[in-house]
């Protein structure tokens, strides 16, 4: 589903010159949830963005559904639709309320009847229980419900991949498990997920893959029972002592 | 003891009515020293006054009959050259003539119907009102794609915004109203109202475009990148996700920036549109009444901004429904 090939991104600014991806290859498959992990400034929210081009990337190639990204002959856009994308400060729309969030682009980009965009609307927010507060604005919701309707309006567009960048870490303590609980059920129904996170639990309980990035490079591609219980790289090693 | 103490608002209060009495009084013992004469009462007639419509005879001829018509009188006119007689109506009190009278071409008869007619202080109110609105709409929308355009990516779009925004805001708004009246209004044979016009809304796009640039990048880059996550294209993100955000934050500066623009129109006087200072300057030449006038027509402008600003506070609130 998506395929990455020497993958580079560097970063230039104040006479320093950053890697932040560099020469990254790997492909996730259909139904398969890769998580990527790292310690801060490693560049994995970095090659998230890549994977649906809100990064340019200045060399290699990435794939989605084998339409190559980069390619002049690509209409972004349309890629853009099939890949979802959570972030880590959720991004809502704070002009509109949880409804219009979750319809706006289903009308605008997927030109959707606003009857059969409102249906669709309610039947999400119920999925992530949070359909009580439609009407609301965003500004009246917890993070966690914040991010809730994030992931909503991501799925309203029907993605075949979904793309999470650190969904949890702007949230306090008690509202990470609801947010997780979303995320694990999209995951048992199948969905593509690539998950930049710093939740170890959840990357081993649901990832099919762990990736370990530093500096800018992927050093380890373990399943999680083989990462977290014997992995092969010293850093990857350090890292885990830290965080577990 | 508390931090926090209670202070009596009221000997500063009193203070205030003190000093306001005292530039009152101030105020009057200088017009008594330059020997003013206050007329205010000259001043209503500038708004609205009652024209009297003179009803004169439409031949010369001999008055035939007078009779009463309502409130009204009827008189019967019939002419030297013989036909029939032209009756006139007059108001009773107004009545000049009598029975059997000779009157000849344009004589007058009486008065009829006094009829309230606008003053030139409200016509210059009213004009005033229309070019500030209509520069100001104008102003917006040049504004706005300036505005635009100055974040574009294209250099030839970013280079000419930039240099319409130098330009305006580094030349006074006088000099700019010459040059467009003298200069372009000439080449172009443009009418003193459309030149007039033409350059307020000039004047104000350019302070409106930086405003308008200035709420378009106050917005934070996770809204636009969660747009075209989405799938939006840049224009969609602009119109559906930014653009609203972003007017909602220069609500205010732009509040400011048109109520400067009701104040800056009376520039415009200079190439004789009568707007409400040029009739103010008229009716002082007919009037005399120098004082009185010019404080009537300051306060005009400022009961007009103050109906803006507390209307553009409405929508403020409106706005902040979401917040």
């Amino acid at each position: 589903m998506i395929e990455v090939n020497k993958l580079i991104k560097i970063f230039e600014g104040r006479g320093q010159v950053v890697r932040a991806v560099d020469d990254v290859s790997t492909q996730v498959a259909k139904g398969e949830v890769v998580v990527i992990i790292g310690p801060s400034g490693s560049g994995k929210s970095t090659f998230l963005r890549c994977l649906n081009g809100l990064e340019e990337f200045d060399d290699g190639q990435v794939l989605i559904d084998g339409i190559d990204i980069a390619s002049s002959k690509t209409n972004l856009n349309a890629v853009r639709r099939e890949v979802g994308m959570v972030f880590q400060h959720f991004n809502l729309f704070p002009h509109k309320t949880v409804l219009e969030n979750v319809t706006l682009a289903q009308r605008v980009v997927r030109k959707r009847k606003p009857a059969e965009a409102l249906d669709k609307a309610m039947a999400l927010l119920t999925k992530v229980g949070i359909a009580e507060k439609a009407n609301e604005y965003p500004s009246r919701l917890s993070g966690g419900q914040q991010q809730r309707v994030a992931i909503a309006r991501a799925l309203a567009m029907d993605p075949k991949v979904m793309l999470f960048d650190e969904p949890t870490s702007a949230l306090d303590p008690e509202m990470v498990g609801e947010v997780l609980d979303v995320m694990k059920q999209l995951a048992r129904e199948g969905m593509t997920m690539a998950v930049v996170t710093h939740e170890m639990g959840f990357a081993r309980e649901v990832a099919h893959r762990v990736l370990f990035m530093d500096a800018g490079k992927v050093l380890e591609d373990a399943p999680p029972d083989r990462f977290f219980t014997a992995p092969s790289e010293p850093r990857a090693q350090a890292f885990l002592k830290q965080v577990l | 003891m508390a931090l926090r103490r209670q202070v009596a608002q009221w000997p500063w209060q009193g203070l205030l009515v003190i000093i306001l009495l005292g530039l009152a009084i101030g105020l009057w013992i200088a017009t008594k020293q330059v020997n003013y004469e206050w007329r205010w009462e000259r001043v209503p007639q500038y708004f609205a006054y009652q024209d009297e419509e003179l009803q004169t005879a439409p031949f010369a001829g001999t008055v035939i009959n007078i009779g009463p018509a309502g409130d009204s009188i009827q008189v019967a006119i019939q002419s030297e050259q013989g036909g029939l007689p032209v009756t006139v109506t007059v108001e009773t009190a107004t009545l000049k003539v009598a029975v059997g009278a000779q009157v000849s071409e344009d004589d007058e008869i009486g008065v009829m119907e006094r009829k309230w007619r606008v003053g030139p202080l409200t016509q210059g109110l009213w004009v005033t009102i229309w070019i500030s609105f209509v520069s100001g709409f104008f102003g917006l929308i040049i504004g706005l794609i300036t505005g635009l355009c100055r974040i574009s990516k294209n250099p030839t779009l970013r280079g000419l915004s930039v240099l319409y925004i130098e330009l305006i805001r580094g030349t006074p708004l006088l000099v700019q109203i010459f040059i467009f009246y003298f200069f372009i209004g000439t080449v172009l044979h443009l009418d003193r109202i459309v030149a007039g016009v033409g350059a307020l809304s000039l004047f104000v796009g350019a302070y409106t475009a930086e405003i308008i640039r200035a709420g378009i990048q106050s917005i934070p880059k996770g809204q636009s990148e969660a747009a075209r996550s989405l799938g939006m294209s840049a224009a969609e993100t602009m119109i559906h996700i930014v653009l609203p955000q972003a007017f909602k934050r220069v609500l205010p500066p732009l509040a400011g920036q048109f109520i400067s623009l009701i104040k800056d129109s009376s520039l415009v006087s200079v190439i004789a549109i009568t707007d409400l200072t040029k009739s103010g300057r008229e009716i002082i030449t007919s009037s005399f009444a120098t004082f009185e006038i010019w404080f009537t027509v300051a306060l005009l402008y400022l009961v007009v901004t103050s109906v803006l600003s507390q209307l553009l506070f409405w929508l403020e609130r409106r706005f902040a429904r979401s917040d």
